[in-house]
């Protein structure tokens, strides 16, 4: 009951009110499509609708090919326990502060630019005036990859051993042996795990919103995502603008585009389980 | 969704002998620059965070004028400011009570329901699960504004209670699914040996499925209290007041005024201690279950 009150029913609401102008206090005006026929001409949107784009599939690529790396490296390490538990940490710590130690490293005269400075690199690039959102992702993808890494760790364990040793005998290459066993043998985890993290893209709110947190107000909006467009269209900002129906309308449609993509992720990722 | 777990049980588990031939991964030089990627990776994690420790007792100016610098006399009262001036004190206790209270409530609400979603072969329980799950898909920013209006109506906006019954909400859908996924691995033989001794559903469910289930609970337990300790989306549009925040909303707003108040670079990174340290604690003392946990729970 609590759940339907408080998350299904919000969630029809949303839909509903995207079809209205509304500032939440005023009773609600039915303006039809306009909210999206706004939304398809806004360049603001773009910028966030793309951002959200770029941060699941590049980050996607990103966080899967460097898990799928460093899975093939911890496999055989010493002290493999030790790394996964300090690669993981990050998971557990609040994006919020993530985003704050990692603007620290990159902000003028921060970490970055004093190290590079005691090697003997004066001149270092203005990296969060001129490449904020490039540093945003690098970032999510330190942050994240300590879960993927596990779930890959997990899955890559359950392969029997002798698949590989017969792999030596045949004179694998370390390409091939992931290529025709590890991959096609971890396939259902990686695939579950491709929808997990475009969800999960989807839900990245505060690791971004804290990057404007020194200026009292919302980042720049070259650096949104969808989730803070939302807020940045209804509670955020020093006035913020209630739009309602605008922002929901937006929600709508992200939501729409992940969902499509999920399917059709599921549909391309879907094979025959193979038994061993 | 998502429906693959980890595969089952495959053969015992592959043996770890190391120096065979048998090679999973890389070798040679790829390995090489492999492993040293893999530690420096290890070093940037252990070192922001030894970083932050150190920098939490230096003064600001100091900070500022040396970033790499160690503290040379410990700058104790960075977390007197914080924690007074910066509200941290308050924010603390807000954060503590949220995570008992949403936490605890989670799954007092969620095992019953768990545990009829999956005993129960009725085409209606398979409807709702998939409901839940769903709702794990489902950001919260997308539900937010109705959210904000119906808490509105019942005057529950800038309130601690709105905002519990909001965390309570949104945490239902993976605490179900978590702790029915964990059920439904449990043997139903106990249930039905207790059925026939004339033991009711109810009686069953307490005193053999929830002892039986008592380390899944455990680790939804965690689960939930990281996520609630950590949870700011929520907390930054219902709660205004400063006296109600929570640590990771404090942490902006304490950014924020530093903007008219002068930047106070140790009070921040005390803050963040405040913020950090009990996740460090919990983890340290339960990091394989923490793991484990999120692990299987993702993949679930």
């Amino acid at each position: 009951m609590v759940y339907a009150v408080l998350f299904l029913g919000p969630a029809i609401a949303s839909v509903v009110i995207s079809f209205t102008r509304w500032d939440g206090i005023g009773t609600a005006e039915p303006v039809g499509i306009d909210n999206y026929l706004t939304l398809m001409g806004d360049t603001v949107f773009h910028t966030a609708f793309k951002n959200t784009m770029v941060v699941l599939l590049g980050g996607g690529i990103a966080v899967f090919v460097l898990a799928f790396g460093l899975t093939m490296v911890l496999r055989e390490m010493r002290g493999r326990k030790f790394v996964r538990s300090v690669v993981f940490f990050p998971t557990i710590i609040s994006p919020v502060v993530l985003a704050i130690l990692w603007g620290f490293i990159f902000q003028a005269n921060g970490l970055m630019d004093t190290g590079l400075d005691q090697i003997g690199i004066a001149n270092s690039p203005n990296w969060l005036g001129d490449h904020l959102f490039l540093i945003i992702v690098i970032g999510l993808v330190w942050t994240h990859l300590g879960l993927y890494v596990t779930i890959l760790m997990a899955a890559v364990d359950q392969i029997p051993r002798y698949l590989y040793e017969e792999c030596a005998l045949a004179g694998a290459t370390a390409w091939q042996r992931f290529r025709y066993v590890t991959l096609p043998l971890t396939w259902d985890v990686v695939s579950a795990a491709a929808v997990l993290w475009t969800i999960g893209s989807l839900k990245i709110f505060e690791f971004i919103y804290a990057f404007g947190g020194t200026t009292a107000d919302m980042p720049p909006t070259s650096v949104w995502n969808s989730a803070l467009f939302i807020y940045g269209n209804t509670f955020g900002g020093r006035t913020p603008s209630f739009s309602f129906g605008y922002a929901s309308a937006a929600a709508v449609v992200t939501v729409i585009a992940v969902m499509a993509f999920v399917v059709l992720l599921r549909r391309a990722t879907r094979r025959d389980p193979i038994e061993f | 969704m998502v429906t693959t777990a980890l595969p089952g049980k495959p053969p015992a588990k592959p043996e770890r002998t190391r120096g065979t031939k048998a090679q999973i991964g890389a070798t040679g030089p790829v390995r090489g620059i492999g492993i040293v990627a893999v530690w420096v990776l290890v070093v940037f994690n252990l070192g922001v965070f030894a970083w932050v420790l150190l920098t939490s007792l230096r003064e600001h100016r100091d900070i500022f004028a040396t970033p790499w610098g160690l503290p040379v006399i410990p700058a104790w009262e960075n977390f007197r400011t914080a924690l007074l001036e910066g509200e941290f004190g308050i924010a603390a206790l807000n954060t503590a009570v949220m995570t008992i209270g949403g936490s605890v409530t989670l799954v007092v609400l969620c095992a019953p329901a768990a545990f009829v979603l999956a005993r129960s072969t009725r085409k209606i329980s398979g409807t709702m699960m998939a409901t839940f799950a769903v709702g794990i898909g489902l950001p919260v920013q997308v539900i937010i504004i109705p959210l904000f209006v119906l808490l509105e109506k019942f005057a529950l906006v800038d309130t601690l209670f709105g905002l519990y019954l909001a965390l309570v909400g949104a945490g239902i859908p993976f605490t179900v699914i978590l702790l029915a996924g964990f059920m439904r691995s449990l043997p139903v033989e106990l249930e039905e040996a207790a059925a026939l001794d004339g033991c009711s559903a109810l009686r069953s469910f307490w005193q053999i499925m929830l002892p039986l289930a008592r380390s899944g609970i455990i680790t939804v337990l965690i689960l939930n209290a990281i996520s609630i300790w950590n949870e700011t989306f929520l907390a930054l549009v219902l709660i205004q007041d400063t006296e109600k925040q929570v640590l990771p909303v404090a942490l902006l707003n304490f950014i924020a005024r530093q903007q008219f108040n002068g930047s106070d670079y140790g009070g921040l990174f005390a803050g963040v201690v405040v913020l950090v340290l009990p996740m460090v604690l919990l983890y340290l003392w339960l990091g394989s279950r923490i793991i484990e946990g999120m692990t299987l729970g993702a993949s679930k």
